[in-house]
């Protein structure tokens, strides 16, 4: 069975958030994106007021994460996305500003699936997005846990 | 310790050892002079003794020939006959002898005389005495004796004799005083010299305790200050780490913080051209319907007149700002890297360097042939260092050298090593443009180029290079002149430690 996937966009810079947005739909994707501005609104949504993870059970989610969040670590949420039943099949897209390589092995060990470098050059973006949404229409909406 | 007092030391050393020579010179000449005086005097005491000795022998035959003679006369007996003939004999040989032994002293050469002409005397007394007796005429030779007893002869020799020895008496005393004297004086010289010797080395060992405790005390000031250089060099060099890395930290966050504003301004500049595109699409179908005839594809624009130029200007705008862009970034992610690469563990590792710069220069070999380069390797010595960052050094200079050769001119580029005092000393040469001496120290700096700008380059490499030589605890020179080529010179510690330049963080 296919569901149509959420994207999860969590990221602080509005004007970075409204870039990515624009440029995914521009790549023809029309999932529906929930942005937060913060970690905190954006954990409260995933894993409930719980913190659970339960309210997200058997949803298809995408999520794109900023490493730089004004109020938590991006490592963190991954960790503990990648740590809830619910929640660890959902893929990760981190996105952020550094290239550094400590920190992308980093995020693939903590179960990232795409480390994107916040492009400057949106040319490029664009095509990565468009790559990633030949990505989205094949994610298979993880089996019910019981 | 003050120099001034330094020489003063040395002098009294020096005066110390020379005062002790002088003593000993003194010493040893006075007692070679005293003793040979002493036996001098004692060779005159024997000599005094001697010659009593000969007046008592000479003495003593005169008497004999006396008592023999008078025995002769009483019993006429041959045996006293012998007895005198032996004893006259003997006086004249011991006379010559006392003559010959009292030449010395004019008063007893006076006492020899008068001895002598008494004794001849007294010899012509005792021949006729004998002749008489050898001729029975006793009775004459009687009155003889009564003569020569009367004549007072033999007493006459007697006290002539007396006197003489009386005389060698008053001689003995005075030489062995003299001996004596000379003995105490070889004496108190050897005695006083000891003494001074002593004292000397007395003053020696003071002086030489007194500059051993000296030294030792400058030794451990010595120390100390080392200690407290050795503190002071930590404390400095913990303060220069501190910095360094608040330096790097600082840049790395500003570096980073500044691309996050810039994938916005890339991002909808990105937009703005979208956008721009539509608008000036948008203008031109609405000023250019054709009538008749099919409407133009989507995506041409046809602009006329004033139009076509706010495009054009909205267009050439735009690539301003993208290409001001992408230069900061490129300026920002070389930042980045520089201090990622401050921030980056080196692993210190064995290389065989010759063979590692050949697989350098077989990768810049496509740049080398488009340039008419040759590149020569020379053998190098093989280090203990980080191989990552000596890639970046070798292929950084190989590729500046092939980079910035002088046009039509074929390149020669070379590549020496050497160890020196540990370290190896590698050098990369070209006779390319050169660099002018004032750009020198410049071209190490972040951004910053010399020379004719037909290359491109952000003015990054040397900087980088340099930073990474310094970590791996070398230091990086060159020397060049204008169309004269340059040379590069690294040096790095043979057998790098990473221990030795730990970055603390």
């Amino acid at each position: 069975m296919t569901q149509p996937v959420t994207i999860i966009m969590i990221e602080d810079d509005e004007g970075h958030a409204r870039l990515i947005e624009r440029n995914i739909r521009r790549s023809g994707v029309n999932n529906e994106i929930i942005s937060f501005a913060n970690g905190t609104d954006a954990m409260k949504h995933l894993f409930g007021a719980d913190g659970s993870g339960l309210p997200q059970k058997g949803n298809a989610l995408l999520i794109l994460l900023d490493l730089n969040l004004p109020d938590m670590s991006g490592i963190d949420i991954l960790k503990q996305i990648k740590e809830n039943r619910y929640l660890k099949a959902s893929p990760v897209v981190v996105l952020t500003t550094t290239d550094d390589s400590q920190e992308i092995k980093r995020c693939y060990e903590l179960g990232c699936n795409v480390y994107i470098t916040k492009p400057v050059n949106y040319e490029n973006f664009a095509n990565a997005i468009r790559q990633l949404g030949l990505f989205f229409s094949v994610i298979q909406v993880p089996p019910a846990a019981p | 310790m003050t120099a001034e007092a330094q020489r003063r030391r040395a002098f009294w050393h020096i005066l110390l050892f020379a005062a002790g020579l002088v003593v000993l010179t003194v010493i040893s000449a006075g007692s070679v002079y005293l003793v040979n005086k002493a036996r001098d005097d004692s060779k005159w005491v024997l000599h005094t003794i001697e010659v009593e000795n000969q007046v008592n022998t000479l003495l003593l035959e005169v008497r004999r020939a006396e008592s023999s003679a008078r025995g002769f006369l009483l019993t006429q007996g041959p045996d006293f006959q012998a007895d005198h003939e032996r004893a006259i004999a003997a006086i004249i040989p011991a006379l010559d002898k006392l003559t010959r032994q009292i030449g010395d002293s004019p008063a007893q050469r006076d006492s020899v005389e008068k001895l002598s002409a008494a004794i001849e005397v007294r010899l012509g007394q005792f021949a006729r005495e004998m002749d008489f007796v050898k001729q029975g005429q006793l009775d004459n030779a009687k009155a003889l004796v009564r003569e020569a007893a009367a004549g007072n002869t033999t007493t006459t020799i007697s006290n002539l004799a007396n006197a003489m020895i009386r005389e060698e008496e008053r001689l003995f005393r005075l030489r062995s005083a003299n001996a004596d004297r000379s003995q105490t004086l070889a004496a108190s010289l050897t005695g006083i010299g000891s003494g001074l010797v002593v004292v000397l080395a007395l003053i020696s060992i003071w002086l030489l305790r007194r500059s051993a405790r000296m030294r030792d005390e400058a030794e451990t000031r010595l120390r100390d200050a080392y200690a407290n250089l050795e503190a002071l060099v930590d404390e400095r060099t913990a303060d220069l780490r501190e910095a360094n890395n608040e330096i790097q930290r600082f840049a790395y966050i500003v570096s980073h913080d500044l691309r996050s504003p810039l994938v916005n301004i890339m991002g909808f500049t990105s937009e703005l051209e979208e956008l721009g595109g539509d608008i000036f699409r948008r203008v031109s179908s609405l000023t250019h319907v054709p009538a008749d005839g099919p409407p133009l594809p989507s995506g041409e624009i046809a602009l006329e007149g004033p139009d076509k130029q706010l495009s054009e200007d909205f267009s050439e705008a735009l690539g301003f700002i993208k290409s001001s862009i992408a230069k900061m970034d490129r300026l920002i992610s070389a930042i980045l890297n520089l201090t990622r690469e401050g921030r980056r563990e080196f692993q210190p590792e064995k290389i065989d360097i010759r063979e590692f710069v050949e697989a350098i220069v077989s990768t810049l070999a496509h740049q080398a042939v488009e340039a008419q380069a040759e590149i020569h390797v020379e053998p190098l010595p093989d280090i203990v260092s980080d191989r990552l960052a000596l890639e970046q050094i070798f292929s950084n200079l190989i590729d500046n050298a092939i980079k910035y050769l002088k046009n039509g001119v074929p390149g020669e580029i070379r590549i020496r090593g050497r160890t020196k005092l540990g370290y190896a000393i590698f050098e990369i040469s070209d006779n390319g443009r050169g660099i002018d001496a004032r750009d020198h120290q410049r071209i190490f700096d972040l951004f910053r180029r010399a020379g004719t700008q037909d290359k491109p380059g952000q003015g990054i490499g040397l900087a980088h290079v340099r930073a990474l030589v310094r970590r791996l605890g070398g230091t990086m020179s060159v020397s060049s002149e204008l169309n004269a080529g340059s040379t590069f010179t690294i040096t790095l510690p043979v057998a790098w430690n990473a221990t030795t330049r730990k970055t603390d963080r």
